[in-house]
């Protein structure tokens, strides 16, 4: 154990070590601490209920619809894959060591504990905006927080044991693959029984979650339970919860690692697919590159020149999304859009349901849309080879993006539209807003990497490009805010923000061409 | 040193490995030969502990999977990873730990400076190319002072220097009594160094020869293996 120690300790030490070296790295990093420090600062002194207190039953429906989204995408990708808390190195350096696998994977364990950090920070994110509408607990805050550690050392466990029983038949994978749809089906059902009957998305919501199989139904109840202490208090679901997650944690580990030693092989696929992912993530591509592609898609290529890479984006795109443009994409930002606005009491907004839907997937736009598909482009040699100016190439690298955008904000607002009683000049500008806020967010990314490129971690690079873009909006917001305010008008403050994006989106183009003139100036 | 009894091991539908049986001897150098997808990969990491398999592995007369088994065998994977923030004097501590080793300082020493790395000792894994990768990879797994070695495709990036250099160490790996297993596609690579050859071809064993055997029928390794991989094919035709 003292070797894996020394792995854990020696790998800290360089981290922080290397942080010094590089003054750009450093500021990130400072940055970053300062804005954790303040996120704790404010989930914790920040008061409680003060703006609304919205019901508790709403609050669990919340906590347990989040769980069970990522219990059930998690799962079912440790179906197909398993799970693991390893790197590569790890499986050649370690594995292959005379280290016991019951000490390999307690090393294991605490490396998860490090990984969960990622998840608590985004739940400190979120505990504002819940401290504003919920009555929280004195002691909420770290019940949010130990019911995100729970679920962060709970679903590889779990992936882990699926994946060892499914792997060995297809049959299995299939079985369990139904299973868990069929719980989201009846889930949803329940659900969508229920919001026929009260009309009301907030407390459908909260009524479908509101049964004590669901507060105590294996590890998402249980888990849903802890989160939701935090404002019933410590009550018999808490208690059964909390039991049921620390008998799970230590079962399933004393399982994986009593029972069965042999788990190298189950967490070799997740692990290997884990590695592809960071990687990718690091140099900047998109992970788009790892979905399931269709095989069975053809075509052949139009267009000459530039015009090319528009058509090989587009089959690209064919061979990865669901239907046309329509990809988990367009479903994550359509339905966070629409549930972020059912959520919100409508009393306060006024008419402006659109423009709150449009700032909500603005905002999921630029957490997509910072690995944008132009990027792999530029990290592969072919581009800077094409016969043709480096602002078509720009133009046509990134048009499909531009095209997708538009399926999506056509989808996410004729829905919206029909569902708000929204005019047509009102979702037209929405759309036509969220293609520039698209194509601020792209050109930006391409500005940023001409201006920042030299910035050798590419974590660091992606929060400067968030927070070029964020800076960059800010204008615009505020002009927005400023009509609003005159006019009480949705239609001109969108169209004034719109106004703004789309001035913005032509000058980042005009400064960021020439990326692709040679290697060096994208890299 | 090695003996591995009917060894197979199955991906779903797809039979990787099929009812293999070998054996090297210390001071023997058996090359693992096949073309893509024979599966040799799946073999030398059954070998290594890192996959389920049906069948029998045993190192030094224990099973693979046993600690003390780990302790005696050194592995170079196809594809190297290490830890991004250790550097390369810190992976070697790192061995050195696991493995219980004494006063490995200098041997750690000498093998940076045989592949070129002495000077590379404070690199951090994730500045290292893919070459020094490669010959990072085979300090590790020499450093133990193995007495069985496995190399999957170990010329892989390696520049001449280094090839060079790792062929006297087969020498040199062979000579000290140990047992070496290299499995690779490149023929002309282990030509000068190999005692014993397994041809493998979609999963199965489909030849074993001894250096002497061929040399007796005043055949080469090329043509043999040609000649085997062709003749199954057309077979199957």
């Amino acid at each position: 154990m003292r070797a894996l120690l020394f792995l854990i300790r020696k790998n800290l030490k360089n981290i922080i070590k290397l942080a010094f070296k590089r003054p750009m790295a450093l500021i990130g990093y400072i940055i970053a601490l300062i804005f954790l420090v303040l996120m704790i600062v404010a989930a914790f002194a920040m008061p409680s209920g003060l703006v609304r207190t919205s019901s508790p039953e709403l609050f669990r429906g919340i906590v347990m619809l989040v769980f069970a989204f990522f219990y059930y995408t998690s799962l079912k990708l440790g179906i197909e894959k398993g799970s693991s808390y390893f790197r590569m190195a790890d499986v050649n350096l370690v594995f292959t060591s005379p280290l016991r696998p019951n000490q390999v994977l307690l090393y294991g364990f605490i490396r998860q504990l490090w990984g969960t950090m990622l998840f608590v920070f985004l739940a400190l994110c979120q505990i504002p905006n819940l401290k504003n509408n919920f009555a929280l607990q004195p002691y909420g805050v770290p019940m949010l927080l130990i019911s995100v550690v729970a679920y962060t050392l709970s679903y590889p466990l779990i992936s882990m044991v699926i994946y060892s029983w499914t792997s060995v038949k297809k049959e299995r994978k299939m079985l369990m693959k139904r299973i868990f749809d069929a719980a989201a089906i009846a889930v949803a059902l329940v659900f969508l029984l229920d919001l026929v009957r009260t009309r009301d998305f907030g407390q459908s919501l909260g009524n479908t979650f509101d049964s004590p199989v669901v507060h105590y139904f294996p590890v998402i109840g249980w888990t849903g339970s802890i989160a939701s202490s935090a404002v019933y208090g410590f009550n018999a679901p808490f208690y059964v919860g909390a039991a049921g997650m620390l008998v799970l944690i230590i079962g399933l580990s004393l399982l994986i690692y009593r029972m069965k030693l042999d788990y190298y092989e189950d967490v070799m696929a997740a692990t290997e697919y884990a590695e592809q992912i960071i990687k990718a993530k690091r140099e900047g591509k998109n992970i788009a590159q790892f979905l399931k592609t269709r095989k069975n898609v053809h075509g052949s290529l139009s267009g000459e020149g530039a015009k090319a890479l528009f058509a090989k984006n587009m089959l690209e795109i064919r061979k990865t999304s669901i239907f046309l443009f329509f990809d988990r994409m367009s479903v994550s930002v359509i339905l966070s859009s629409i549930m972020f606005r059912l959520i919100m009491p409508s009393q306060e907004l006024g008419g402006f349901s659109l423009l709150l839907i449009l700032a909500m997937s603005s905002y999921m736009l630029l957490l997509f849309q910072v690995q944008g598909r132009w990027v792999a482009e530029a990290e592969k040699h072919f581009i800077y080879l094409v016969p043709a100016s480096s602002y078509e190439k720009l133009f046509f690298a990134t048009l499909s993006d531009h095209l997708k955008n538009l399926f999506d904000g056509i989808a996410l607002f004729m829905l919206s539209g029909i569902f708000f009683n929204a005019g047509a000049p009102t979702i037209l500008l929405c759309i036509l807003t969220y293609v520039a806020f698209g194509a601020v967010y792209m050109y930006a990314d391409v500005l940023s990497r001409r201006l920042f490129g030299s910035v050798h971690s590419k974590s660091l690079m992606i929060f400067v490009k968030i927070i070029f873009s964020v800076v960059l909006i800010v204008p615009g917001i505020i002009a927005a805010a400023f009509v609003g305010a005159i006019t009480k008008s949705e239609f001109f403050t969108i169209g004034a923000l719109g106004a703004w994006a789309f001035v913005l989106a032509i000058t980042l183009f005009i400064f960021s061409g020439g990326i692709f003139n040679n290697l060096e100036t994208a890299s | 040193m090695l003996k591995v009894r009917n060894l197979s091991k199955r991906f779903d539908k797809v039979q990787a490995v099929d009812n293999v049986s070998f054996e090297v001897e210390p001071g023997e150098i058996a090359v693992l030969l096949g073309p893509n997808g024979a599966g040799k990969t799946t073999t030398i990491k059954s070998i290594a502990g890192l996959l389920r398999f049906e069948g029998q592995i045993l190192i030094n007369s224990i099973k693979n999977k046993e600690v003390e088994a780990k302790r005696v065998f050194g592995y170079i994977p196809e594809s190297p990873s290490f830890y991004e923030n250790l550097t390369v004097w810190e992976h070697l501590e790192f061995i050195a730990r696991a493995y219980s080793l004494r006063d490995w300082e200098d041997d750690a020493g000498r093998l940076l400076a045989r592949f070129e790395m002495d000077d590379k000792k404070d690199k951090l894994g994730k500045e290292l190319s893919k070459g020094m990768q490669q010959k990072l990879s085979i300090c590790c797994a020499l450093l133990i002072k193995p007495k069985m070695v496995m190399f999957d495709e170990p010329m892989i990036g390696l520049d001449p220097t280094a090839i060079k250099e790792l062929k006297s160490i087969f020498v040199e790996l062979k000579s000290s009594g140990c047992a070496v297993l290299i499995s690779t596609h490149l023929i002309d690579s282990v030509d000068e160094v190999w005692d014993k050859v397994l041809i493998m071809n979609k999963g199965k064993i489909v030849l074993i020869r001894t250096r002497s055997e061929l040399d007796s029928k005043g055949e080469s390794l090329e043509r043999i293996f040609f000649e085997v991989i062709g003749k199954k094919e057309e077979g199957e035709e």
